[in-house]
Order: structure tokens, then C-alpha cells, then sequence
């Protein structure tokens, strides 16, 4: 990363829950000529500028999507990147006036919302799934455009939870910060936003070992909030500012900061499924054995390994239903329709419906059917 | 990398776009919609809605006989359009397509309007002039284009003015709704390249947004 980009990469990670958008079109990474592979990505800026130093050394055609400004796995999941975003691209844009050749490749992230057939029946290009993260697409590329397993799982690295720990963080300590300051003055405010801010980061850097699904999620919560009113607490007497207005004030301030940031912990990792909108109506995955005819498209967009081909049946299974974080992805593009969602109460989500709707992951959309 | 919250905000955003309209608009789109609608639509013209939304303008121009197609690539928005009642004057369609596939829906010559509001402003500038050139194509001879869109003033002082009175709307509708809107720029001359005649430009609300009415030439 240069360091001209770094006011762009903090402002992208702290108010990254809000879009921003890079200009759209194709760009040219390297030196790419009429053979050279044509790389589809959203644009988020922040997308766009890490793929950019991703791909230093690569040549390469880069085409930008109008995805609203909004990263491809949720733009995709909410329906803001959709196939007709990639053949508007591929059509304004010109692409196709400076390659010989007909094909894309897709981020295996927009799987959740993109269809393939209607991009090639309306363009002529061919489309493949690319890694599920950028930093894996130089060897993509040198493996020929051919994936291994470990490109289509999604990692959650240490640094990468500490980014995710100052988008939670820094919108909230933007609200809590000044009233802490209004109501108990700078001293509050300070030890009040370090115990805040080093709790949620402290989550996010503990979360492989933390239980943020279950019912002891709640004992978790309890027990992160309390360390941060101690912590809060013992700052201000570190800063010999403690008195019991302030001590409140800021015991108060960081039991509700850490409520907050764990109501849906499990959403803000892509290990687990948002549960938030389902609560006790959980999605199960669900395939339909007599309709898969083993074209494996699912598990070649799984970002979580949950399915893989039993070659003695031929067909395939799901490995690890636990795994899943009900993205929708290999129901989308599953090209026989075998894969659904059940929910806890019985009902169930076919793939038409979450194609039509591109609102997989909360599962508000169930469809009654009669096996 | 991303997460999920997104999906959050975003998934009950088309319940919310009319409200959030309305509100930065303070309530006076429904009128764009009306005026649109006045411009192009009678009994029988064929009409296509470019970036229909929750179909305020399709249905207003089905109000006067029209028949209306809506397109939009938001299934969401789509839903909710699909489910608001369609007069029985005219005839209302909903569609799931971009802009950029008119061409393939629509043969040329078999639209007699087309009409987008607040829909330009969300593609890129390269869509932007892309589209106009399909629309172009797809209209009878003497057809009509009404775009509406918001637009920011041009001059230096005037465009900060509109940015620092623009700014706690948005914020506070942004909030409230996940909606907001962005301004268009150079409207007119891309319409005029696009091989349009412009028939008239109204600015309204300071400047700040803009209908401007143009007609196929023929060849």
C-alpha cells in the first residue's frame, strides 16, 4: 500500500459499513494485451485498490462493476451485483474490442447473487469462478486460471479481524465519545473509549477461540462487557480521575458499547451465518438427492468447504452442515435446482425464490412447499 | 473481505426508498412523478420506465393510459412496485433488467417514450452515455426521452452552498432509510450527443434537480 492511499484505507475500514465508489470501467493492470485475462470486481474502493496491489506484476484487464460502492460478497447478497451489473460492464465498457478472447473471471464471492448462463447468452463471455480473496489471484492466474481448494475458502486472518474491529468500533466510540465528554467530561470520555475500543478489538482478535453461536454467546457478551467496565473503571483510577459519576457513567457506557457490538457478533465474520433476523428459525441446507446430477458448481463456490462430490455415488454431499453460513451461493448456482434452505419450523426456501430475491442470508423469505 | 451487517442495512432498504425519497425530496417527488407522466404519457403509448424503482413513474403514466414497463435490476425495489395497485386506466409491467439490456427486450423502433427518474445518476458515465444511445434506437422517430434526475449547480459557490444544505439531509436520510441519491452531471450535452433534440429543461427546487424533455430526430 502506498502511503497516498492511507487516508483512503482508514476512512474504507472505519466507515466501511457505508458505500464507496470507485469509478467503474475497465482498467488496465500491467500490460495486457488481446490475451490477457479479463478480471470482474466490484467497485468498492478499497476493493479495487487492494486488487490493484495484488496484482502488481500481473498483466491483466481489470473491469470495474457497478456494485454501488459496496463490497462483492454483500453487494452480491443484497442484490447491488447481480449479472445484469456484469453484462451492462462488459457491454459499456468495450471489452470485448480489446480481447480475442471470450471469457471472465468472476470473484467467487458474487456466486451468492450472480447468474452465469445469462452473462454468456447476452455477451458471448464465458464466465469462471476466481479465488474467494484477491491475494490469491497471482497464483490463480499462474496455475492457468485453475483453482485449488484452499482459493475457494474463506480465511478470517488476525489482521482482518482487526480491521473488522474498528469498523464495529469506531462508528460506535463516534456516538459514545461525546456524550461520555458531555456528561462526565474528558477524563471519562478517554478512559470510557480505550476500554470500549480495546474490548471490541480484543473479541475480534480472540474470536477462533471465543463461542459466539449458542446460547453461551450470552455468558461471552457478559463476561467482555464486565472486563470493559473494570477496565474502564481502572483507567480512571490510573488517570486519578475516578469519582463515582464517572465511574458510573463509564461502566455504563462500556456495558452497553460491548451489548451492542456482540447483538450480532456472528454476522460480522464470514465463519458464521448473521442470525439476527432468523433468532430461533435457524436455515439448514438442504439437498435434494434425486434432482443432483453431480455438476459440482455448489462446491466450487462454497466459501466454507460444507460441500464436496461423493465420487462412488456421484453426487454431492454436505460434508459439514454445521460449516455452513447460509450464503446462498451453491443454491443460486446449482444448475438443477437440488439445493434449498430449511428452516427449524419446517418451511423451506427453494432456489427460484433466492434467486428472485437475493435476500439469502436472513431468511426472512420462506416459501411453504409440500414434499 | 467483508460483513454481513451489510445485509442488514440493505435488505429492508426498498421498503424504505419511498420514505427515504420523500424525504429528501421533502415531499415533492410525487409531483416529478406527475409532471413526468404529463410529458409523455397518453392512452396507448408505449412507455418504457428506465430504472423504475418501486414504479412511482410507471404507474403514473399508466394512470393516463399508457402502457408502462418498469425496468430495474433491484428484484427488491421490483417487489415492491409489483405490489402496488396498477390503475385501471393503463397497463403497468415490471421487469428485472438493466438498462444496458434494453437492446435485447426491446427491437427497435417499438418504443413511442422513455422516461427515468432519479435512475441515470446511479450508473456510471459510460452506462450512462451507453443507454442513451440504445434508447435512442429503440424509439419511434419524433419519440420522447424525459429524464429526471438530481443535478448540483454549477458554479463554484453555488455547488459548495448546495454540498453544506444538502449534507444533514442526506446524513439524516441515509440514516433513517439507507436511501440517498447523487447528483447528475452534463445532462443536457450527453442527451443532445445521444442524437436528441431538447425540447425543454426545467430546473426545480434551487437548481438542485432537473427534468429535461427531448425528442428522437429523425434521421
Amino acid at each position: 500500500m502506498r502511503i497516498t492511499d492511507l487516508p483512503g484505507y482508514l476512512r474504507d475500514r472505519a466507515f466501511g459499513m457505508l458505500p464507496h465508489r470507485a469509478p467503474t470501467g475497465l482498467i488496465r493492470i500491467g500490460n495486457p494485451d488481446r490475451h490477457s485475462p479479463v478480471l470482474v470486481t466490484g467497485n468498492f474502493t478499497l476493493t479495487v485498490r487492494r486488487l490493484r496491489d495484488a496484482l502488481a506484476g500481473c498483466d491483466v484487464w481489470l473491469l470495474v462493476v457497478n456494485s454501488k460502492g459496496i463490497d462483492v460478497w454483500c453487494a452480491a447478497g443484497g442484490g447491488h451485483l447481480t449479472h445484469h451489473d456484469i453484462i451492462s460492464a462488459l457491454r459499456t465498457s468495450r471489452v470485448a474490442e480489446h480481447v480475442d478472447h471470450r471469457e471472465a473471471i468472476l470473484p467467487q464471492l458474487c456466486a451468492t447473487g450472480v447468474e452465469r448462463p445469462p452473462i454468456t447468452e447476452a455477451t458471448g463471455f464465458t464466465t469462471l469462478w476466481g479465488p474467494a480473496r484477491l491475494e490469491d489471484l497471482p497464483g490463480f492466474l499462474d496455475r492457468g486460471a485453475q483453482p485449488v481448494k484452499s482459493d475457494r475458502f474463506m480465511r478470517f486472518p488476525v489482521w482482518e479481524r482487526m480491521e473488522m474491529a474498528a469498523l464495529l468500533g469506531v462508528p460506535m466510540l463516534m456516538v459514545v465519545l461525546p456524550v461520555l465528554a458531555a456528561v462526565s467530561g474528558w477524563a471519562a470520555m478517554t478512559a470510557g473509549g480505550a476500554a470500549i475500543g480495546l474490548t471490541v478489538l480484543g473479541l475480534f482478535v480472540l474470536l477462533p477461540w471465543l463461542p459466539i453461536r449458542g446460547r453461551r454467546r450470552f455468558v461471552l457478551v457478559a463476561v467482555f462487557a464486565a472486563g470493559a467496565a473494570l477496565l474502564g473503571c481502572g483507567l480512571l483510577f490510573v488517570l486519578g480521575a475516578a469519582t463515582s459519576s464517572r465511574l458510573t457513567a463509564v461502566s455504563v457506557a462500556s456495558l452497553a458499547g460491548i451489548a451492542i457490538a456482540s447483538i450480532d457478533l456472528a454476522g460480522f465474520t464470514p465463519w458464521y451465518g448473521s442470525s439476527i433476523n432468523t433468532f430461533h428459525n435457524q436455515a439448514h441446507i438442504e439437498l435434494v438427492a434425486e434432482r443432483c446430477t453431480a455438476v459440482a458448481d455448489c462446491v466450487a463456490v462454497c466459501p466454507r468447504d460444507v460441500l464436496d462430490m461423493d465420487e462412488r455415488r456421484h453426487r454431492v454431499q454436505i460434508n459439514k452442515p454445521d460449516w455452513c453460513i447460509q450464503c446462498g451461493a451453491c443454491i443460486v448456482q446449482c444448475p438443477t435446482d437440488a439445493l434449498r434452505f430449511r428452516y427449524d419450523d419446517g418451511s423451506v426456501v427453494e432456489a427460484p425464490t433466492i434467486r428472485r430475491t437475493r435476500m439469502n442470508m436472513l431468511g426472512r423469505r420462506s416459501v411453504e412447499v409440500r414434499d | 473481505m467483508t460483513s454481513f451487517v451489510w445485509m442488514k442495512v440493505l435488505e429492508s432498504a426498498p421498503q424504505r426508498y419511498d420514505r427515504g425519497i420523500r424525504m429528501l425530496s421533502a415531499g415533492r417527488i410525487a409531483g416529478v412523478y406527475e409532471r413526468i407522466a404529463d410529458l409523455v404519457a397518453a392512452p396507448g403509448k408505449r412507455i418504457l420506465d428506465v430504472g423504475c424503482g418501486t414504479g412511482g413513474v410507471t404507474l403514473a403514466c399508466a394512470a393516463r393510459g399508457a402502457t408502462a414497463i418498469g425496468i430495474d435490476v433491484d428484484a427488491g425495489m421490483l417487489e415492491v412496485a409489483k405490489s402496488r395497485p396498477v390503475p385501471d386506466s393503463g397497463s403497468a409491467e415490471f421487469v428485472q433488467l438493466s438498462a444496458a439490456e434494453i437492446e435485447d427486450r426491446f427491437p427497435a423502433g417499438s418504443l413511442d417514450a422513455v422516461v427515468s427518474c432519479l435512475a441515470m445518476s446511479e450508473m456510471s458515465s459510460e452506462e450512462q452515455d451507453y443507454v442513451l444511445r440504445v434508447v435512442h434506437s429503440r424509439l419511434v422517430a419524433g419519440g420522447a426521452l424525459v429524464v429526471a434526475d438530481e443535478t448540483a449547480p454549477e458554479g463554484v459557490m453555488a455547488n459548495l452552498a448546495y454540498r453544506l444544505r444538502r449534507l444533514p439531509v442526506a446524513a439524516t436520510t441515509y440514516l433513517l432509510t439507507q436511501t440517498t441519491t447523487r447528483p447528475l452531471h452534463g445532462l443536457g450535452p450527453r442527451v443532445q450527443k445521444a442524437g436528441f433534440s431538447i425540447v425543454s429543461t426545467e430546473p426545480m427546487w434551487s437548481g438542485s434537480f432537473l427534468i429535461v424533455h427531448a425528442v428522437k430526430v429523425a434521421p
